[in-house]
């Protein structure tokens, strides 16, 4: 009796686990639906995202990993204008984010920090404002994060530099302020990666409290 | 007494005066509603007169009574802008039809109002804009025998009042938003001949009370929300027709009472959640012309008495688990559809297809059908699809031979040999993962209807023959992906101008990419991007094609977004020569692969044309020289690989490139920069040994000095004392000169310390 319940049991919880990368790869279409929902796509990128399909790995701008898994979302440079909402913090296998160059406006959603196996974050050259969410560190396979040219406001969340895989990071361009911090990965990012932020204030002073002064 | 006919007379005069003041409130109220309208449309033209009195029964769409009285209002498709609101219902106690449909401006609510026409037997106000609730007052006239309020906007639940009328003969109420359930008063509507709820949001289970529609032949429920069993009530309605009550949410069995309906034709029950095996009865009693059972679960065998009057056309079983079918099914000459694809059917073909004069669509993919085709399969064939079955032999003369075959699909079976294929309507020829041989497929050259051709997967050899290019003006997907074709890419393949998908890959093919490939005027253009259709349909059927296709690194069936690729494959080859820098005037191509051939020279300069591309791959050739910069324009690509080549130079940099791998570059012994490890640090971009950063200068430093100091002081020590062993003599010296500089000393410190 207990041995044939338990049996079932094990029988159906390895069908859903079966089952579950499809539920999976359809809930990652929805977000991508959703996603979309929120644009303005003039020169008609987004045609093929068609959510009558099984997955979105036939989808032109979207490609999987061998278990039907989104891992880069390519739309730089596509006359696309619109919000970020949350759901693309859903697409938990997604390596490349690659948005840049359009006119995405509102804020970067914090949801974008559950994206943990992010390797790259190109959002520049977009209308993006509000503060750069301290969510973001929990992107531990980041190695690439581009925000420059935006208008990201608010100070850099000292949070960021426990990101021991980052590589290069651009936040000119903005209007951040606070200061910079010096530890962790942004010991080795040029000044470049800060320039032309008004009211950014230069590396922090270690050894003294750390507060954001003018921000 | 002489009064009274008089009085008689003025009764008289007074109700003739009613009448006309009847007529001039009717005309009245017409004309106040014309009036209130936001553009009348035909109204205007329609409701004038030429006298001087305004008799509205000399107008268009009126229609009256002996007495003068508006009994009949039809103003259909006039293109009347406004609502129903300044409508006088009230004046117009006389009127049994109103007719105001097709007015797709006529906007707002129904007013209740409308419940004052108590003589009202036909009330048409389909296909309008209406909105809001069907008003509980229309249930007050109970003279309704039509009720149309289809292809509106309608909200709310039907109220059970309605279907409380037993004077309804036709219940039209499809195609709004209506919302709640089936109320149980339904049983009432004892006269209802006609019941069409489709296409809303109706929930909850069909009530049981059906069963007292004994005079209903139509029942349309499909596209709602409705749940439970089918009642098994249902097979009390003697008169059922037509029952259609596909794209629901319905489950549980069909009810064995079914097969008792002495006067069902149609039974559509596609698209729910129903399962068990269907009632071996169905078809016993009635005539059956057409049978959807298709997207359900049902299991077992497919009804054997379907066909048993001969009237059976349309049997369609697709996507279920059936797994046998009667053998009746071969006589049942009556066929002119037959959809069973993807169930588990293990049956032979030829016992399956026999004599079906008037088949004209056969779909049996997806199933395990074995055996040889039929020889006698029809001539009014349309579509023939067998794909993914164990179908084994020939293709059939007559088949071949068919003048009406636009569909033929034979993929993923064992055929083995193909003949002359004379079909001149066929559109869509998918051969593909057989076992057939022989060289390129003899077709009837000249084909001015074929869009698709794929025999790829199988073993066919030879050369591709030139005459492809001018045989086939309107071909849109070419695929001989993965047979033994050899010898050169005919050049004629530029002449036709519809292409868009070519797949040569994994085949023998050697020489050169002809260049005047870039005259294909399909894939130079941009794919149309304000298309609203964006797959195929293949004429005179509803099929949409599909191909599979492989890019991104994974082989996918795209149909849906099918008229989006376009594509050239050449890959696993021996093509030899440069890339055709012409080549680069495709500016459709989204996927361009090349790899595993022998391609050398350079990578064309102006690649950065092919805006479009999503996928390049060129690797596994001998192509050298440097990355051309203008690859940085290609800001869609998302699979780049330039791997095991000879290439050489700087990797150049840009926003879509900095997104690529080590891997995608790899095994280019002259190729450096991001993001390969290795720095291009001189001119000549000679490689530097592996560093890392200025750290690792510093170590190679201090390395090579305690190095050469190590060195320094073993040559130092086995010069000096290898000396001495060696050579006797100078060791004497040595020693000598030793012993006299030591007696020197001596005698030096001794005269210096007395």
């Amino acid at each position: 009796m207990a041995s044939s319940s338990l049996l079932i049991s094990l029988a159906s919880c390895l069908l859903f686990l079966a089952v579950s990368p499809a539920l999976a790869s359809n809930s990652e279409g929805e977000a991508l639906c959703a996603f979309k929902s929120r644009l303005s796509d003039p020169n008609n990128v987004l045609q093929s995202w068609d959510q009558s399909l099984v997955n979105p790995c036939t989808w032109f701008h979207v490609t999987c990993d061998s278990q039907n898994r989104v891992i880069r979302l390519d739309l730089g440079n596509s006359n696309i204008t619109g919000t970020l909402g949350p759901e693309l913090g859903r697409l938990q296998h997604l390596q490349y984010l690659e948005l840049y160059r359009n006119s995405f406006m509102g804020k970067i959603p914090e949801e974008l920090g559950n994206l943990k196996n992010l390797v790259s974050m190109d959002l520049y050259e977009n209308q993006l404002e509000g503060e750069i969410p301290k969510s973001l560190s929990k992107l531990k396979s980041l190695r690439f994060m581009r925000l420059n040219n935006n208008k990201l406001t608010g100070s850099i969340p000292r949070e960021l530099v426990t990101l021991s895989n980052l590589k290069v990071l651009d936040f000119s361009n903005n209007d951040l302020c606070g200061t910079i911090p010096v530890d962790g990965p942004f010991s080795t990012f040029p000044p470049e990666s800060f320039e032309n932020n008004k009211r950014l204030n230069g590396p922090e002073l270690l050894g003294l409290a750390s507060y954001d002064f003018g921000c | 007494m002489p009064s009274s006919p008089i009085l008689f007379f003025l009764l008289f005069l007074c109700f003739f005066c009613t009448q006309l003041s009847c007529t001039k409130t009717e005309v009245q109220a017409l004309l106040a509603w014309r009036s209130s309208l936001k553009d009348p449309g035909r109204l205007t033209q329609m409701w004038t007169s030429n006298n001087i009195s305004t008799d509205p029964c000399q107008w268009d769409g009126i229609k009256c009574n002996e007495a003068g009285s508006i009994i009949s209002l039809s103003i259909s498709g006039c293109q009347i802008d406004g609502t129903l609101d300044k409508f006088n219902f009230s004046s117009f106690p006389n009127l049994t039809e109103l007719w105001m449909d097709h007015n797709e401006n006529l906007h707002g609510g129904i007013p209740k109002e409308i419940g004052t026409l108590h003589n009202l037997q036909y009330l048409h106000l389909s296909s309008n804009n209406l909105v809001g609730e069907i008003p509980v007052t229309i249930s007050n006239l109970s003279n309704l025998e039509d009720l149309d309020l289809s292809f509106n906007q309608l909200t709310g639940a039907i109220p059970s009042a309605i279907l409380n009328m037993s004077s309804l003969h036709y219940l039209y109420l499809g195609n709004n938003n209506l919302t709640g359930q089936i109320p149980k008063t339904i049983g009432n509507l004892i006269n209802l001949e006609e019941l069409h709820l489709s296409a809303n949001y109706i929930k909850g289970a069909i009530p049981r009370e059906i069963e007292h529609l004994t005079n209903l032949t139509l029942l349309s429920l499909y596209e709602n929300e409705l749940s439970g069993q089918i009642p098994l009530e249902i097979g009390n309605m003697t008169e059922l027709r037509i029952a259609d009550l596909r794209y629901n949410k319905l489950q549980g069995n069909i009810p064995a009472t079914i097969a008792q309906l002495p006067n069902l034709s149609f039974l559509y029950l596609g698209n729910n959640q129903l399962n068990g095996t269907v009632t071996p009865y169905l078809g016993n009693n009635s005539y059956l012309e057409g049978i959807d059972l298709s997207n359900n679960n049902f299991v077992g065998t497919l009804p054997p008495l379907l066909c048993r009057r001969g009237e059976l056309q349309y049997l369609q079983a697709a996507n279920n688990s059936f797994i046998l079918l009667p053998i009746t099914l071969k006589n049942c000459s009556s066929l002119t559809e037959l959809d069973l694809h993807e169930n588990n059917i293990r049956a032979d073909v030829s016992q399956t297809l026999g004599e079906h004069p008037n088949l004209s669509l056969i779909d049996l993919s997806k199933n395990r059908f074995y055996g040889r085709l039929p020889s006698n399969l029809g001539g009014n064939i349309l579509s023939l699809s067998l794909e993914g079955n164990e179908i084994s032999g020939d293709i059939p003369k007559e088949l071949a031979n068919s003048t009406s075959l636009a569909i033929l699909n034979l993929s993923n079976n064992n055929f083995s040999s193909l003949p002359l294929i004379q079909a001149p309507a066929l559109e869509s020829l998918h051969a593909s993962n057989n076992k057939f041989t022989g060289e390129f497929p003899l077709l009837q050259q000249n084909w001015t209807n074929l869009v698709t051709l794929d025999i790829g997967k199988n073993n066919f050899y030879g050369k591709i023959p030139s005459w492809i290019g001018s045989s086939f003006p309107v071909l849109k997907i070419l695929r001989l992906g993965s047979n033994q074709f050899e010898g050169y890419i005919p050049p004629q393949l530029s002449m036709l101008n519809n292409l868009r998908l070519l797949d040569f890959s994994n085949n023998n093919l050697k020489g050169p990419i002809p260049h005047v490939l870039s005259h294909m005027h399909s894939m130079v253009i941009k794919t149309m991007t304000n298309e609203s259709y964006i797959t195929y349909f293949v004429s005179n059927t509803n099929e949409e094609e599909s191909i599979d296709f492989m890019w991104k690194g994974v082989e996918a069936t795209y149909q849906e977004t099918i008229a989006l690729l376009t594509g050239i494959d050449f890959s696993c080859n021996a093509l030899s020569g440069e890339i055709p820098e012409d080549l680069m005037k495709l500016q459709g191509l989204i996927s361009l692969n090349l790899s595993r051939n022998q391609l050398s020279g350079m990578i064309p300069n102006n690649i950065g044309n092919l805006t479009s591309l999503e996928v390049l791959d060129l690797s596994m050739n001998i192509l050298s020289g440097t990355i051309p910069p203008s690859i940085s324009h290609l800001t869609s690509l998302d699979t780049l690989s330039l791997s095991h080549n000879k290439l050489t130079g700087q990797i150049p940099s840009g926003p879509q490139l900095q997104t690529f791998n080590m891997s995608d570059f790899s095994d280019n012994v002259g190729l450096c920069g991001f993001p390969l490890p290795n720095n291009c640090l001189t001119h000549n971009n000679s490689i530097v040994p592996l560093v890392e950063n200025e750290a690792g200068y510093k170590k190679i430093e201090v390395i090579w000095i305690i190095c050469s100091v190590i060195l320094g002081y073993v040559i130092g020590f086995w010069v000096y004392f290898g000396a001495l062993y060696w050579k006797i003599s100078l060791r004497f010296a040595i020693f000598q000169f030793t012993d006299k500089m030591q007696d020197k000393m001596m005698k030096w410190c001794g005269r210096y310390f007395h």
